[in-house]
């Protein structure tokens, strides 16, 4: 028996593999066409049909969607404003997620695990229980405003749900582990002893902060801020709740259109635009890395 | 100074930091146990009202059951799935290999408000809305990539060698596997089975855009709640789930230790 | 083998004439970390323009002396002065200091001329006077034409030539360098060592250097500060720590040593089982002591009939062991308590005994240490 198992080659590779391969991937490929590429072909076709209003659809191949997209005010306002939201998030969450993620690099290793799940956490919750938990904090009648109000410091409450305050304020603490884990992992360059080295040279703390600490942990501020940024605009949980439906953004548009109105060629003509935008962030940021270096 | 302790302002500044990170998530706690009509904090009457009341919310009930079915049929499902692809994508050498990996984690990249109503689409063509079989898919749709990655990794780390030690003691492909891989390879199907899990519940976005008035899932019922209501039903709610996360984690954590899960040595 | 590079008396007349001021001074320098101390009770002074090194094994503190002297580390106890002003509260971009790193630590996203500029930016130096400089320093390690390359460009070697100019171009009063030729490979070691010491006389600036290496400790240094489990041992010129340890430390640590046990006798009396060694200091009567000689210091030669010299150690044995190691022929004779290594350099001559042969040995009492055992 040995003598035969030690004559016995392990088979070779590529011909006889194959179709092993293709078996094995069969129902993950099924799967993906189904529930990936195919929609993402319909969504696309669908872009180009035509709303015959009230939920009604024509087969066609046209650019009404995306040029009633682009000429009405209220949806440019609302690409504007969906931008302009996520790169004031994305400011907000980098400048709140930036110490944090200091703090863990700089602990030992017991610390650092610990706080990483720690802050990790918070993303295994449903979307819907976050955002929840800050309707009863920004609520009029909750955390924030009840702890003023019980130390005399307002009269009235404060309107901080909502409305567009709400959302920012939400969705910047919800993307908060995201971009802590980005930086995190854009620290390695960062080592202690330049730090000394630059103190001993005379450079103040802040000094070091910025002319040494910010440049080498740039690439992970980049990433960091691609991330979040994307996020934010494609996100849709926390705007539609904590917005109370008067804070108007492509992702609750899309929502809108599709579900409520039946205007699936409208949905689709933004759902286009948002992967536009993605594209576009994709772009900015492959430019800054490579200039980076 | 001393470069290696941080001062006292920036530990305070972090521990501010962290308590607004997990704010929402704690604060759910001591809401739950509110008697009042509304939210209110603090509470003005404290008590179980609203988790005694949840049994009793046909529609939240429903939908929880749902969940729970749903979450393991994706689970088992993913499971089947998964590691055969895993084992393809990193154990055997093809033409295509890294497209097709790039391919099947690509659904990761978009945003769920995009696929879910491209997902919608399909559906409808092919009657899969409102249907279990429908959410199953469409779970499984961003639950395989999560699950390819945990198994990836997992199998990546697993030397070779040992596989090729059994062959060349005589055992054909299959054995080995069966034998070999599938038992070295249970960390990480625990993990992936549990991530897989929490990430079929959880699902809210896609999940809006194919369930149905009749068949719904426990994440777009409590958002239903909370889009017309605001008392502090969905705490208890809220509070149920993350113990069961907890919990998840915890056993997860027992069986297979955290970092086996993420497939590092030790 | 020490490498002197001026002639020592038998006492080891210092170099550095005694008018010169102190430049730095450790005053019971202390660091805790809760229960364990890792430096007690420190005092050290060195002279303007010295060249001292901070030697011993890992564990032992030299690294966190050199620290808390730059200011990284908070001291727990005692003073730092530094050219006369107190700076143990000073932090370290307030004090006078020239820091290279074990790693280099050059900040790799600035090229080398900016990393050597960074120095005088802080200091508010005028443009054009910053190019200079930095061309001046390049110019001093001999790396001019490497200005607008980036660190990880350059060979180890190079990267610590840079660490050195930016260090040195902010012309401190104190240079400190932290083991910085310990990632070299041994050759270029060497070569380190020779232009670290010519650029440290030619800028006359106060330099202390922390090594693990007694050898580098030994021939670049005016005086090496020798230190186990915290505390300072011994502080002397390289010939006082290798010919005159004051402690069995050090006689152990640095240089090669026999090593005998033995009990003190009279005054300048030492026996070592059935010899009876003459010793220039000894202990009290009857106390334990550790005897160590060094094997160079000991002469052999064929056994001879004529009496010997009474007021030399002079004994007899048979070599049982011949080594050649390059440099040196090493003979480890039998002298009847134990083996004792004799070292003769391969240059005197070839190999004048063998295994088998009986021989003499003689050295003078003032290289027999004795060091009282527990002290």
């Amino acid at each position: 028996m040995s003598a035969m198992a030690l004559s016995v080659a392990v088979p070779d590779q590529p011909a006889s593999r194959t179709p092993l391969a293709f078996g094995l991937l069969l129902p993950i490929a099924l799967v993906n066409a189904i529930g990936f590429l195919a929609p993402v072909a319909y969504l696309l076709r669908m872009s180009f049909n035509e709303s015959t209003g009230g939920g009604g659809l024509r087969e066609a191949f046209t650019l009404a969607s995306y040029l009633a997209f682009i000429t009405d005010p209220f949806y440019l306002g609302l690409v504007a404003r969906s931008i302009g939201f996520s790169l004031l998030i994305t400011a907000l969450t980098l400048v709140l997620s930036y110490p944090i993620a200091l703090f863990i690099h700089r602990a030992d290793a017991k610390w650092k695990s610990l706080l990483t799940i720690v802050t990790v956490s918070p993303l295994l919750v449903s979307a819907v229980v976050r955002t929840y938990g800050w309707m009863l904090i920004l609520g009029d009648q909750g955390f924030v405003n009840g702890l003023l109000k019980n130390a005399g410091l307002i009269g009235a409450p404060l309107r901080l749900i909502n409305n567009s305050t709400g959302v920012v304020i939400g969705l910047t603490e919800i993307l908060m582990p995201y971009m802590v884990l980005a930086l995190l992992a854009g620290f390695g360059r960062l080592d202690r002893s330049y730090e000394e080295a630059a103190l001993s040279l005379g450079a103040r703390p802040w000094t070091t902060f910025r002319r040494i600490v910010v440049p080498l942990t740039a690439p992970g501020i980049a990433l960091g801020c691609l991330l979040c940024f994307v996020l934010a605009v494609s996100s849709f949980i926390t705007p539609k709740l904590l917005g109370g439906g008067r804070v108007f953004l492509l992702a609750t548009e899309i929502y809108d259109q599709a579900i409520t109105l039946l205007n699936w060629p409208l949905a689709a003509t933004m759902s286009i635009i948002v992967l536009v935008i993605f594209g576009l962030a994709l772009v900015f940021y492959t430019r800054i890395v490579r200039a980076l270096d | 100074m001393e470069i290696g302790r941080n001062s006292w302002g920036f530990t305070a500044l972090v521990v501010v930091l962290f308590c607004f990170l997990l704010a929402p998530v704690v604060l759910v706690f001591p809401i739950s146990f509110s008697n009042d009509s509304f939210l209110i904090f603090p509470p003005r009457s404290w008590g179980v009202k609203y988790y005694l009341a949840l049994p009793s919310r046909p529609a939240l009930m429903a939908a929880f059951q749902n969940s729970l079915l749903i979450a393991a049929t994706v689970t088992a499902l993913s499971l089947v799935i998964a590691v055969p692809a895993s084992y393809a994508l990193t154990r055997l050498e093809f033409r295509g290999r890294d497209y097709l990996a790039s391919l099947f984690t690509a659904p990761l990249l978009l945003p769920t408000i995009v696929l879910g109503l491209a997902i919608l689409l399909v559906f409808v063509r092919a009657g899969l809305l409102a249907t279990f079989p429908g959410i199953v898919l469409a779970h499984l749709t961003i639950t395989l990539p999560y699950a390819l990655r945990v198994l990836a990794t997992a199998l990546t780390t697993l030397p070779a060698s040992i596989e090729d030690a059994a062959a060349s003691l005589g055992a054909p492909p299959f054995t080995v596997f069966r034998r070999v891989t599938l038992p070295m390879m249970t960390p990480g199907i625990v993990a992936a089975s549990a991530l897989s899990f929490l990430v079929s519940f959880d699902e809210v976005v896609i999940s809006l855009f194919v369930v149905g008035p009749r068949l719904s899932t426990f994440p777009v019922e409590m958002f239903r709640y909370v889009e017309t209501r605001t008392d502090p039903l969905i705490a208890a709610a809220s509070v149920v789930l993350i113990l069961g996360t907890i919990g998840c984690v915890l056993a997860l954590e027992r069986s297979i230790g955290l970092m086996g899960a993420l497939g590092k040595r030790a | 083998m020490v490498a002197a590079s001026t002639s020592f008396s038998e006492e080891g007349v210092p170099r550095i004439q005694s008018g010169i001021p102190d430049h730095l001074v450790l005053e019971r320098l202390e660091k805790r970390y809760g229960d364990s101390v890792v430096v007690a009770a420190l005092d050290l002074a060195v002279k303007q323009g010295e060249f001292i090194a901070l030697l011993g094994p890992s564990g032992c503190g030299k690294t966190t002396t050199l620290r808390m002297t730059a200011g990284l580390v908070p001291a727990s106890g005692g003073r730092i002065v530094i050219g006369g002003d107190d700076v143990t509260r000073l932090p370290p971009y307030r004090r006078d200091i020239g820091l290279v790193f074990q790693n280099y630590a050059l900040f790799p996203h600035m090229t080398v001329a900016q990393n050597v500029a960074f120095g005088l930016e802080m200091r508010s130096v005028p443009k054009a006077e910053i190019a200079k400089r930095v061309a001046e320093a390049l110019a001093l390690v001999r790396l001019e034409p490497y200005g607008a390359r980036r660190p990880r460009e350059l060979s180890g070697g190079q990267q610590q030539r840079v660490a050195l100019a930016r260090a040195l171009v902010i012309r401190p009063s104190l240079l400190l360098l932290d083991e910085p030729l310990s990632n070299l490979d041994a050759k270029l070691r060497e070569e380190m060592r020779t232009e670290i010491r010519d650029i440290q006389r030619r800028l006359g600036i106060t330099t202390v250097f922390v090594t693990h290496d007694q050898v580098e400790a030994l021939s670049m240094c005016d005086r090496v500060a020798v230190m186990e489990g915290g505390r300072l041992i011994q502080f002397g010129t390289p010939f006082e720590i290798y010919e005159r340890p004051r402690h069995p430390f050090i006689a152990d640590f640095v240089g090669r040593t026999n090593k005998l046990s033995g009990t003190a006798g009279e005054a300048g009396f030492v026996a070592a089982g059935p010899l009876t060694l003459r010793a220039a200091e000894t202990p009290p009567k009857g106390s334990a002591v550790t005897v160590m000689i060094r094997p160079h210091r000991i002469e052999i030669r064929p056994k001879r009939a004529v009496a010997a010299d009474p007021r030399r150690n002079v004994v007899t044995g048979r070599i049982v062991r011949t080594t050649y190691v390059g440099d040196l022929f090493a003979y480890d004779v039998d002298i009847g308590p134990s083996t004792v290594q004799v070292e003769k350099p391969t240059t005197a001559g070839p190999q004048a005994f063998n295994q088998g042969d009986e021989v003499e040995l003689e050295w003078a009492p003032t290289d027999t240490l004795v060091f009282r055992d527990g002290a």
